[in-house]
């Protein structure tokens, strides 16, 4: 029986090997990750992972702006940014700020989830860097300056938000006491300012090449100083609106006095100034050209500290395409974050006096002789803008902006037609997407891109050196210091082409904000402005637009020149729970030591 | 390993091997088939004369005309004279009958010899008759039918006592040597064996009677098969036969309603991504509820694809049998058997199958007139003037412009009315006692609903299924199956389709009046064009090769004892390429006219402005090695014993590689290489995994009444720490059949099976995300941008380790009986079940606080009871020539979880503890809603009641649940009900009536819900039940609430029960009505049968609680590909 002793044999062996195979077989390894021990043994791998905490600062290129949420624009297609603009926002439902909100992710890199999970990247971080040995010193230095930054950047923010938040400084196991309450506004102010101080120590004055974008010595100094700034502001001196809110260290000072805050803000401004690295972005050319390059170009002399972005990179659909999102629709773009009435009003005239409807000049021509970041910063009807899409050239073969409809005088049927212009909510394209405002903004959108089908290039100035300056000036401002504030108010003036300032007192507080309001529209600062200086009650007023009618003259011929009507376009609300944010209703309910922001 | 080129050569080889050693051994069977009998005497003609010669002379003679040989001493002859013989034609045993009378020689058959000595004793002539009877057999044919006079292809006919038979052809006949007085045995799977006594007749017409106690009934279990009567543990099986009955495409879709205590629902009917969810006995646990799906003995092969035509079997092990199976097996097991042939005459069949299907469902929309009223009320309610003129609705209305004033019915302007699919294949089948063999080759393909479908489904199959014996105690088996799957998409996923045919605005045009496409929603997006290829293709090729090699062995040395083992090798190959080009579409300002004077449309490119590529390729692999010890006897009678012990490995491993370009200057090569070089992207990564383990089984009968199993497994999983990997997993069941007791057959006669049985079981559950107890780091999928434009890896921690991570257990209790009455043509089975998960891995997100950072891992914190019944009862009948079979069956089962992490802070009526498992583990609290009260019909009603902030009439009022006057999320309360039916049942009908053949399937499904929210508004359409019956200041007893614009509404974004729907249907899931030609005209054609039928899937369905969608699709916004209602003709050829 030869064969049997063959199978015998295959047996034995068979045997044998199953029998040598026990654990070291199922000893696998994963092959899409790396083990802890290998990454805090090798400084890129460091490196690498102190690049994903740069995620925790935000840009502002989403789809849903942080404008949108104040008084600067108007987001076409809501996506609930009526919840936060009527002050509805609750502990029950964030609404864009929640982390499951299918949208809104500007919000949700800010929220308190994200806060914390980037939080417990930086405590890791400083948890293991100690051991970790590294070739060159110098990187490790850094990447502890850059992880110290960008602890004071997250927790700046979530104060900001929240006011006081659990201030954790360890990066949990399983089985430990979670169970963190809320620090005092103070305390975690003072945690900002010492991990800024901690960061502008070990920090580069400047990065260079393959760096640049990481953070800088400048970069720690300017989050400090706005940091200290919002600190000094009224809302976390006067408690009052919270109505007897028992914890009132959670979300002001209790003690110390706000005169030493603006001091310590414009100190801290003045000590980034001192730097001399930053100067204000002035190519010589038309002061309007020069602003609308100031947020098209990729490096400028004002840039403290900004996230690059590339076309190739894509983060979501809602991220980094600022121009798809706010393009007007007959571009084939979605409208977006439209410009509300009341800043573009803002905006003065050239000659520095206020704009005014009530004025019949001003109405018969709203967009002639204006600031010239007017134009730099909004589309309105009749500016020019980029060649049309194929489908529309022959509609429009020059590509001026059309928000109005004409009255046309149908002879065959002896009636009046309205024809709507290619950029209008009647529009011959997604209708949806075109503006109430009667405006789409223009500032960081590259011109010379075709936004329907690619993204453009240009980063997001998280911090540049005329907020800084701005800064200082608002803190001059409150300590008396006003003609210090005035030649820097009137340095940014000068770049924009605008006459000086020369009010005192109430007034040129007033002009300052103004300033603020109109240099820094879009940037992200609004939405903390308005509740630190705490005009937010008056600001979250309904919102205006322009209706822009080109009509019948007698003769039926059509007008030239269209008329304007202010309308409201959206209903706003304030109430003061809205100066913070609540937390949200599951996180009350996971730490019962948490205590709710007044009013919720 | 890790290099695919060497990978793929090595799998080339084999499959070059394993193909022309099928051939070759193919090749030999054919070659064998007619050679292969050995002649009987009597059939050997011998045509001798001899006058007066020698006796050894005579035999040289015959030996030379007929092949027998003689073996004789010389000594023995020498005394006889010479002999006489005359005769034509004469049969062998006459030949030597003659002689023998004349020498007194006898002849016994040794081997093929004729032993020849002189028989001196006085037995003589007994010695001859002996000798004779042994040669006396006589050809006789017969043919063997079941009760209604089909012809039994298959059944066994065998000689009592003996080895000798075969087995019947396709048309039930068989022939066989016999000798008058012999017994023949004649069997078939489901009928009662008879026994017959061979008489003088030389053809027999044997008529089989249908065994509904099915006594030889086999059911196919872990690692082998039991008798169904003495079987202990709770099993449901199906033959292929019914589930050929459903048109589909996909086998998962014709399971549900068939077998107790299996619950499937399909979510869609896309073409090739059609997989129902199937769940064993409910849902036990918060992960993965999947059932392990093991075909031939290989887990881990696909159910959903596998060629019906191939199936056998698929039984579905519910208890604790499937703890032989281990860590895989808590959710149950579905084991699939294919076809393998059965000695006798080659088999051909032909199936043909033509179908057309359509979306059993589709949403009715609003039209133009009531969208653009709607788009006005949005203005109204946001006090903002009116879009619309009354005069421009009004147009709408009538419509007296078609260029203006369209009023499109987008599902209609998409979809077709009848989609096409068929459905082709061939099988044959046969062997001799030697091989066995099994081949088809199938063809299938489904075209999407759309017009020029873009989509479609085409899946190519061969399989060949080999057994061979190499001696008496060695048999191997070698299966090798392929399959090719294509999946043809648009670049617009099906649910993109759907949800812009769902937005689709009735006041736009799908197609100008002149024929071009209208503009697009957005991004490009005419459901018209983007169904097409207009946009580029999306096509996915699946290559599936499965090869097993199996090894038999019977102990010459030791009865009963047996080896079994098996090398499965599976390999998968996935190549996808998509290609994504611009397309254009057709504008118009609603002015301009052309010089004819017709409207004047823009071409305009949209989409992609620049060609694209991206290509993703992945392969994997599963090697599984398993070797079994079997040992089965019957002692003294009474005790029978079957000991199986087995070992087993299984190792996975897969890779991808994709690659991405754009900038194709032209779409007329779609190749890589002809791609720009700017923004080219790559990526690629791998897996894999290992298991190993030792398993085993104990059955024991006592008079094969007191019954009793137990089986094991002691399983090892890489996806646990060293030192845990392990894990044992015994079940045990028992069973006593009482009717087989002596007080029971006496008192009871018409109950004529009684069994009761009970079982016990623990298994385990691995099937968890891997590396939980590791701490490990893993690259974002964005990188972050340092230097202007140089992309940086962002690397973050995935988890934090969690060392004690360990199996998840489930405990199996399960009860059942079993009973046949009046010879069991009415049987009932039904069990009752209790499972309790433990230990369940699931994330302590509830209650840890987010401010903590933790990105958490699993811990055996979970636990999570199930309990239910099932039942299925089933009548067969017959009256005249009709027989008929009814058969109905249910499951119910409901799960509770007993523990899991809860927030400490929730209300009680918000924790889940205590009730069902979320529809969502992940997001439990997507399942509370706050409980919709009606609504507001103005404005003092909202100022006397609790309301959310900024109400207003036409809005849904939401109860104050907890009385504190404030609506907030403490209002909200747990529903309890989730997207997976909790009652499923059906009822099948069968009837045969002279050459028709009838089957029915109604199936139905309680207890599961689902939320229905449109995206409508300023982006797109409402339903027209909406539109309807909304609230306005006219209408303000209106059933549904005012026009909304999306989500913007409180009672929009809030889940509320106002939109929360019960799925409860009854459906005519399946009909087939057959004809088999009359013999005079299948005769005529050279054929055994030709059967035509047509049969129907999803018929008819009825949900009175849903309209719009199909009770099984869950997508709340209807953006979903419709499931599918299929009519279908089809014809089966045998020859």
């Amino acid at each position: 029986m030869k064969s049997n002793k063959t199978i015998y044999t295959i047996l034995l062996a068979l045997t044998l090997w199953v029998s040598s195979c026990s654990e070291e077989y199922l000893d696998r390894e994963p092959l899409d990750q790396y083990a802890e021990g290998a990454v805090w043994n090798d400084e890129k791998l460091i490196e690498t992972f102190v690049n994903n905490i740069y995620f925790a600062v935000p840009h502002g290129f989403h789809a849903l702006m942080m404008s949108s949420l104040v008084d600067e624009s108007m987001a076409v297609w809501d996506w609930e940014t009526s919840n936060a603009t009527k002050s509805l926002v609750n502990p029950s439902y964030l609404g864009v700020w929640d982390e499951d909100f299918w949208t809104g992710r500007r919000y949700q890199q800010m929220n308190w989830t994200n806060g914390f999970r980037q939080i417990r990247n930086c405590n890791i971080f400083m948890e293991k860097i100690g051991e970790a040995e590294f070739a060159d010193e110098n990187l490790k230095n850094r990447l502890i300056g850059e992880v110290h930054f960008l602890r004071a950047f997250i927790y700046h923010n979530l104060l900001s938000i929240y006011g006081g938040v659990p201030l954790i400084k360890v990066a949990y196991g399983l089985g430990e006491d979670y169970e963190e309450s809320r620090a005092s506004y103070a305390e975690v102010l003072a945690f900002v300012v010492e991990e800024a101080d901690k960061a502008a120590e070990l920090l580069p004055l400047q990065q260079f090449g393959s760096n640049m974008g990481r953070a800088t010595k400048g970069a720690a100094l300017a989050i400090k100083a706005r940091a200290l700034l919002y600190a000094a502001s009224d809302l976390y001196h006067n408690p009052s609106w919270a109505q007897g809110f028992s914890h009132p260290e959670l979300i002001s000072f209790t003690t110390g006095d706000q005169m030493s805050r603006w001091r310590a803000a414009k100190d801290a401004a003045r000590e980034l100034m001192d730097l001399g690295l930053y100067a204000l972005h002035d190519n010589g050319e038309d002061p309007a050209e020069n602003f609308q390059q100031l947020f098209i170009s990729k490096e400028t002399s004002e840039d403290i500290y900004v996230r690059f972005l590339l076309q190739r990179v894509v983060e979501s659909w809602d991220i980094g395409d600022p121009g798809l999102y706010n393009g007007p629709n007959g571009y084939h773009n979605w409208g977006g974050n439209t410009p509300i009435g009341q800043l573009a009003d803002d905006f003065e005239m050239a000659d520095g006096s206020r704009f005014d409807w009530n004025n019949p000049v001003h109405a018969a021509d709203p967009y002639g002789s204006r600031d010239p970041r007017f134009y730099a910063t909004f589309l309105y009807e009749g500016a020019q803008w980029r060649q049309r899409p194929a489908n529309l050239r022959d509609a429009d073969p020059q590509g001026i902006i059309q928000v109005g409809q004409w009255e046309r005088y149908n002879t065959a049927a002896n009636r009046v037609d309205i024809v709507n212009g290619l950029d209008t909510r009647q529009g011959p394209i997604e209708d949806w997407n075109g503006t109430y405002t009667g405006y789409y903004l223009k500032k960081f959108i590259d011109p010379n891109v075709d936004h329907q089908y690619f993204r453009q290039e240009v980063p997001w100035r998280v911090m540049r050196y005329t907020e800084v300056l701005l800064n200082y000036v608002e803190a001059c401002i409150e300590l008396g210091e006003e003609s210090e504030a005035k030649t820097y108010l009137n340095m940014i003036r000068a770049r924009a082409g605008m006459p000086p300032v020369t009010e005192t007192g109430v007034d040129l507080k007033k002009r300052y904000r103004n300033e603020r309001r109109v240099e820094l529209a879009y940037e992200d600062h609004r939405y903390f402005d308005v509740r630190r200086w705490m005009i937010a009650p008056s600001v979250y007023d309904d919102a205006k637009g322009v209706r822009v009618r080109y009509p019948l003259l007698t003769g039926n011929i059509t007008s030239p020149n269209p008329t304007y009507t202010v309308i409201n376009v959206q209903e706003r609300a304030w109430q003061d729970r809205s100066y913070l944010l609540p937390i949200k209703l599951d996180e009350m309910n996971r730490n019962f030591s948490l205590i709710q922001n007044p009013l919720y | 390993m890790k290099n695919l080129v060497p990978l793929v050569i090595q799998m080339t080889k084999l499959f070059t091997y394993v193909f022309l050693v099928q051939c070759l051994s193919m090749g030999l069977l054919f070659a064998n088939d007619t050679g292969a009998q050995i002649k009987h005497r009597e059939q050997v003609k011998i045509n001798v004369k001899f006058h007066n010669i020698k006796v050894e002379r005579a035999f040289s003679r015959i030996e030379k005309v007929s092949g027998f040989s003689f073996v004789c001493t010389d000594e023995e002859l020498k005394r006889i004279e010479t002999i006489n013989f005359e005769g034509d034609n004469k049969g062998g045993y006459e030949v030597l009958q003659n002689i023998s009378s004349q020498t007194k020689l006898e002849f016994r058959k040794v081997n093929n010899n004729s032993h020849v000595r002189v028989n001196g004793q006085p037995e003589f002539e007994a010695a001859v008759v002996e000798m004779l009877a042994e040669v006396a057999a006589f050809p006789l044919t017969g043919v063997v039918t079941d009760e209604s006079g089909e012809s039994l292809p298959g059944a066994t006919v065998l000689v009592e006592g003996t080895t000798i038979g075969t087995v019947t052809d396709v048309d039930g006949k068989f022939s066989l040597e016999v000798e008058q007085g012999a017994v023949l045995v004649i069997s078939f799977v489901g009928f009662e064996t008879r026994k017959i006594t061979v008489g003088s007749a030389t053809t027999l017409s044997i008529r089989m009677i249908m065994d509904s106690r099915s006594l030889e009934e086999v059911v196919v279990v872990g690692y082998g098969e039991q008798r169904k009567v003495t079987y202990t543990g709770s099993v449901s099986s199906i033959g292929g036969d019914a589930i050929r009955t459903a048109p589909v495409t996909n086998v998962s879709n014709s399971l549900v309603g068939r077998l107790p205590g299996l619950s499937s629902v399909t979510r869609s009917g896309e073409p090739g991504n059609d997989d129902s969810i199937i769940r064993i006995r409910g849902t036990n646990t918060l992960g993965n509820n999947g059932a392990l799906v093991v075909v031939d003995g290989i887990p881990g092969r696909s159910l959903a694809r596998i060629d019906p035509n191939s199936v056998e079997s698929i039984t579905v092990l519910k208890d604790a049998s499937a703890a032989i199976y281990g860590a895989q097996a808590a959710n149950g097991v579905i084991l699939v058997t294919t076809k393998r042939g059965k000695s006798g005459k080659a088999i051909i069949e032909i199936n043909s199958n033509l179908g057309w299907n359509q979306p059993t469902v589709l949403p009715e929309m609003a039209n133009a007139e009531q969208y653009l009223t709607m788009l006005n009320e949005i203005d109204t309610y946001r006090n903002r003037p009116l879009r619309f003129t009354d005069q421009e609705i009004t147009n709408f209305r009538e419509g007296t412009d078609p260029w203006l004033h369209p009023d499109t019915d987008w599902f209609g302007e998409v979809l077709r009315p009848w989609a096409p699919q068929s459905y082709h294949s061939i099988t044959a089948s046969g062997g001799n006692e030697n091989i066995n063999y099994f081949v088809m080759f199938g063809a299938k393909g489904q075209d999407g609903y759309y017009y020029n479908s873009a989509t479609r489904y085409n899946q190519y199959d061969f399989r060949s299924n080999l057994d061979g014996k190499i001696n008496d105690y060695i048999k191997i088996g070698f299966d090798v199956a392929g399959r090719q799957e294509v999946r043809n998409f648009p670049t617009r996923s099906a649910g993109n389709i759907f949800r812009m045919i769902m937005r689709g605005k009735p006041n736009m045009h799908a197609y100008w009046p002149d024929g071009s496409p209208g503009p697009d929603i957005e991004y490009g997006d005419n459901p018209s064009v983007i169904t097409t290829d207009a946009t580029g293709y999306d096509q996915t090729n699946l290559y599936n090769l499965q090869s097993t090699l199996r090894l038999n062995i019977d102990a010459p040395w030791v009865e009963g004892l047996s080896f079994n083992g098996n090398v499965g090798l599976d390999q998968t190959f996935t190549m996808q390429k998509r290609f994504e080009t611009p397309w254009f579409l057709y504008s118009w300002d609603g002015n301009t006219l052309g010089p004819d004077g017709t409207p004047e449309l823009v071409r305009g490119q949209r989409g992609f402005n620049d060609p694209r590529l991206t290509e993703n390729m992945g392969a994997d692999r599963q090697l599984l090695v398993n070797g079994m010890l079997n040992y089965n006897r019957i002692f003294h009678d009474d005790h029978a014993m079957r000991v199986m012990v087995g070992i087993e490995s299984r190792t996975g491993y897969g890779n991808t590689l994709n690659a991405f370009r754009r900038f194709f200057v032209s779409t007329a090569v779609d190749q890589m290489f002809a791609g720009g070089n700017a923004e080219r992207d790559n990526g690629g990564s791998a897996y894999q995994n290992a298991r190993f383990n030792y398993f085993g089984r104990v059955n024991y009968e006592f008079q094969e009444k007191y019954l009793a199993e137990f089986v094991w497994r002691y399983d090892g999983s890489y996806i646990f720490p060293q030192g845990s990997r392990f894990g044992f997993f015994p079940g045990i069941s028992v069973g006593w059949r009482v009717s087989e007791e002596d007080f029971w057959k006496s008192s009871m006669p018409n109950v004529d099976q009684f069994k009761i049985r009970a079982s016990y079981g623990q298994t385990g559950n691995d099937r968890i995300d891997e590396w939980q107890y590791l701490a490990s780091y893993g690259f974002g999928n964005i990188p972050y941008i340092f230097g202007v434009d140089q992309e940086n890896q962002a690397l973050r921690e995935l988890r934090i380790p969690n060392p004690n991570v360990t199996w998840e257990v489930a405990n199996q209790y399960n009860f059942g009986v079993e009973l046949g009455f009046f010879n069991s043509r009415l049987t009932v089975e039904a069990d009752v079940f209790y499972n309790y998960r433990s230990q369940i891995l699931w994330w302590r997100n509830a209650s840890i606080p987010v401010s903590t950072g933790l990105t958490l891992p699993r811990e055996n914190i979970g636990e999570v009871s199930n309990r239910g019944y099932e039942f299925i009862t089933t009548y067969n009948g017959n009256a005249g020539d009709l027989t008929y079979q009814i058969s109905a069956n249910a499951g119910y089962a409901l799960n509770r979880v007993e523990f899991w992490d809860e927030s400490p802070g929730a209300p009680q009526y918000q924790q889940t503890t205590g009730r069902p498992i979320p529809t969502n583990p992940f997001n439990p609290n997507q399942d509370l809603y706050y409980q919709s009260v009606g609504i507001f019909r103005d404005q003092e009603q909202i100022d006397a009641t609790p309301h959310w902030p900024g109400a207003r009439p036409g809005d849904i009022i939401f109860e104050d649940v907890n009385g504190d006057g404030v609506i907030d999320g403490n209002d909200r309360v747990r529903n309890e009900r989730n997207n997976i039916p909790r009652f499923t049942g059906g009822l099948n009908m069968s009837a045969q009536w002279k050459g028709f053949d009838l089957s029915i399937l109604f199936q139905g499904a309680t207890g599961a819900v689902r939320y229905v929210s449109t995206e409508s508004g300023e982006i797109g359409n409402y339903l027209k039940d909406f539109a309807d019956n909304r609230w306005t200041p006219e209408n303000s007893s209106a059933d549904f609430p005012r026009t909304f614009n999306r989500t913007d509404e409180y009672w929009m974004n809030q889940r509320n029960t106002f939109w929360l729907n019960s799925t409860d249907y009854v459906r005519l899931k399946n009909l087939e009505l057959g004809y088999n030609l009359p013999s005079f005209i299948t005769s005529k054609l050279a054929l055994q049968k030709f059967r035509i039928y047509i049969s129907g899937f999803n018929l008819f369905t009825y949900a009175p609680d849903l309209r719009n969608f199909d009770p099984e699709s869950d997508s709340a916004s209807g953006q979903s590909y419709p499931l599918q209602r299929v009519i279908n003709s089809g014809l089966t050829l045998t020859f």
